[in-house]
């Protein structure tokens, strides 16, 4: 008991920082499903969750209460699970890497899903039985063993992997791009644009199923490899003299981001920035230590992209900016404030 | 019963009316203004090539058939009246067809639907370079009368579409070929049924009814393709007396279901195509969604089956419009509607 009255080393953070950034996420949910194209009363939506939850029995119009239940709670829940995944992916990705530069979509998980996608509408591959999603996850995986087998084959250190990232990048942006010369009319070529700059509008209570047991699991993970990854940010040979497998930490972690970024990319589009942006951030916040930066930057990015949706659907009245457009908007001068400020603390 | 055939009967008068009597011969040297382009024909042409369905099928209507030595830009199979001709005639491409493959064809003519497929900055070829290589080009005019096609993604409509640059696009077609009196019989015929159309549904008295029209949609649950209130669609439901739920002058606008939903619409048009880029491509699809999404589901139009199957192809401006307002008349007259 005496633990408790004088909170431990672990405690203390979670206590300062967990309590506020949870009622962040909260406000976020609840901002992200009052606020939308059309005006519905903060009323009216305390009335459906009390009818969902606690089986109230008030009366609301039902497309009213389906928007509400079925159109924005699924899109604000499954926008913070991308963000959450994103930002950990980053995270991942940047330790293991030692590359301040890494995304997610480092090792080609986003070009792979771009043609996959276009695959899929353009060359018509599954005649019409499959979705852009499958098919941009189908992408988003053979991507990466690509890039996977490249950097295994070119010596498996960590500036081989990036290289083949970028390779394997450039490779998958080519042939998306040549699918499209070959058999897109504009048209075509204009759902397949809308659909990779981050759209949240077809998201429903099966994507919220998919998406945060995914992100649970990612984030079980990291946190499980948080000594790892510490390690890892000092180089795979001290990684390795602390008795951390680093072969198999290292396929662990990444493959467990690739499936996780694929899985958002498939739902969602390529979002880009809260993965590369939103773990500097948060370091600035947290400092370098991972058992800290983990749950921090999984928070700040679920309550990043609600906002970045949230403003994607006001900002132009009538119309949804695609959120990636929103993401880099808002994200890129917030980002370089964040470093100004630093230096000017440093 | 006596409104309606008098409302026919005004209407069929004031076209006779309007009609200008055409000579049985064109008068060439033929000159005509076509999409801002100066064209000037010495005789008529011997053969032409189509860029667009619409512009092949009123070819064939005008009995031009035998003329037209390549068709591309299919978008859905060729009406069945005309199934056994254009089995005779070469498929350039069932999309866009290269330059090359259509210079090579030696065309009198070359009949165009889209501006982006041939126009300021067409995708085959720009009007000029057609010119340089000494083949004129005519676009039917509705692409380009009150329309702007430099923006939004499918062009955007400063005035409404209207039949009369379908109307006027036959009647400069059958000049150049020199068959004015098929022209004339054609549009006659075309607008007879026009006018019956609208009569019809004018006779339903609809006091405050409105529609949407879904062509398609990039993924199942995201914001589908609904038509905007400039195109072929807005004009048949303005001239059917509905009113469209959708506010954007672009062709077909991308908009939530969060608001096609709340402004409920009393009728709901679904495109049927044979088209399968993508999954909503389907009208069975597109008919599944409606009825077991959460919140499409509740629309009043779902809920009453006010749910009306077009042919896509139709909601593009072409001679299928007429055949499209008649279906659609029809179903109005169908759903019992106050």
């Amino acid at each position: 008991m005496r633990a408790a009255a004088r909170p431990g080393p672990l405690m203390r953070p979670l206590v300062l920082w967990g309590v506020p950034g949870f009622a962040a996420l909260a406000v976020a949910i609840l901002a992200g499903v009052v606020i939308g194209e059309t005006p519905l009363p903060f009323g009216m939506v305390a009335a459906v969750f009390a009818n969902h939850l606690l089986e109230a029995g008030h009366v609301v119009d039902p497309i009213d209460a389906g928007i509400i239940w079925n159109y924005r709670l699924p899109r604000t829940l499954v926008a913070a699970a991308c963000g959450a995944g994103l930002a950990l992916s980053g995270v991942v990705l940047q330790a293991i890497v030692r590359n301040a530069l890494a995304d997610p979509y480092l090792l080609g998980v986003s070009a792979g899903a771009s043609t996959g996608a276009v695959a899929v509408t353009i060359l018509g591959l599954g005649g019409g039985m499959i979705g852009i999603s499958t098919g941009a996850f189908v992408g988003a995986t053979l991507a990466f063993a690509l890039v996977a087998a490249l950097a295994r084959a070119a010596g498996g250190g960590s500036a081989q992997l990036v290289l083949a990232g970028i390779a394997g990048s450039q490779l998958f942006n080519a042939l998306t791009s040549f699918f499209i010369a070959k058999s897109a009319n504009a048209e075509q070529a204009r759902g397949i644009i809308y659909w990779l700059l981050g759209n949240l509008s077809g998201v429903r209570w099966p994507d919220v199923s998919l998406a945060l047991p995914v992100v649970a699991c990612g984030f079980v993970i990291c946190l499980w490899f948080v000594r790892a990854l510490d390690a890892f940010t000092f180089g795979t040979s001290s990684a390795a003299s602390l008795g951390i497998s680093v072969r198999r930490v290292q396929v662990v972690l990444i493959g467990m981001t690739t499936l996780m970024t694929a899985t958002m990319v498939s739902l969602v589009g390529s979002i880009g920035f809260v993965g590369l942006v939103i773990p500097h951030a948060m370091r600035f916040l947290t400092g370098p230590g991972h058992a800290r930066l983990i749950p921090a930057s999984a928070l700040a990015g679920a309550v990043f992209l609600i906002a970045a949706d949230v403003t994607s659907r006001i900002i132009i009245p009538g119309q949804v900016v695609p959120i990636g457009v929103v993401t880099a908007l808002v994200g890129a001068p917030g980002f370089a404030l964040i470093l100004i400020h630093n230096r000017s603390r440093a | 019963m006596f409104t309606k055939s008098l409302t026919t009967a005004l209407l069929g008068a004031s076209w006779l009316a309007l009609a200008q009597p055409s000579l049985a011969e064109t008068a060439y040297p033929l000159h005509l203004t076509n999409c801002g382009v100066d064209l000037v024909f010495d005789k008529a042409p011997e053969s032409a090539v189509t860029v667009g369905q619409a512009a092949t099928e009123i070819l064939y209507a005008l009995g031009l058939g035998d003329k037209v030595r390549g068709t591309s830009v299919w978008f859905t199979d060729v009406l069945p009246e005309f199934a056994a001709l254009n089995a005779s005639v070469e498929r350039l491409s069932d999309n866009d067809p290269s330059f090359e493959s259509v210079v090579a064809k030696r065309p009198g003519l070359v009949a165009v639907q889209y501006e982006w497929h041939v126009g300021p900055q067409g995708i085959v070829a720009t009007r000029d370079q057609f010119a340089d290589v000494g083949i004129p080009t005519y676009t039917l005019p509705a692409d380009c009368v009150g329309k702007d096609n430099t923006s939004g993604s499918d062009g955007t409509r400063t005035a409404m579409y209207s039949l009369d640059s379908l109307y006027l696009g036959v009647a400069e077609l059958a000049q150049i070929f020199n068959i004015p009196e098929r022209g004339d019989a054609l549009i006659a015929d075309l607008k007879a049924r026009e006018a019956a159309a609208i009569a019809k549904a004018r006779d339903l008295a609809l006091a405050d009814a409105s529609a949407v029209f879904w062509f398609s949609s990039a993924e199942m649950d995201i914001d589908p393709y609904v038509a905007g209130n400039g195109g072929a669609p807005a004009f048949m439901m303005a001239a059917l007396g509905l009113r469209n739920v959708i506010d954007s002058a672009e062709e077909w606008p991308t908009v939530s279901w969060e608001t096609i939903a709340r402004s409920n619409p009393t009728v709901i048009v679904v495109a049927r195509m044979e088209r399968r880029r993508f999954l909503a491509d389907d009208v069975e699809k597109k008919l599944e969604f409606l009825k077991t999404d959460p919140v499409a589901s509740q629309m009043d139009a779902v809920k009453n089956g006010r749910i009306v199957i077009l042919d896509a192809h139709g909601m593009d401006p072409s001679i299928r419009n007429i055949a499209a307002l008649e279906v659609l008349a029809d179903a109005l007259a169908g759903f019992g509607l106050k």
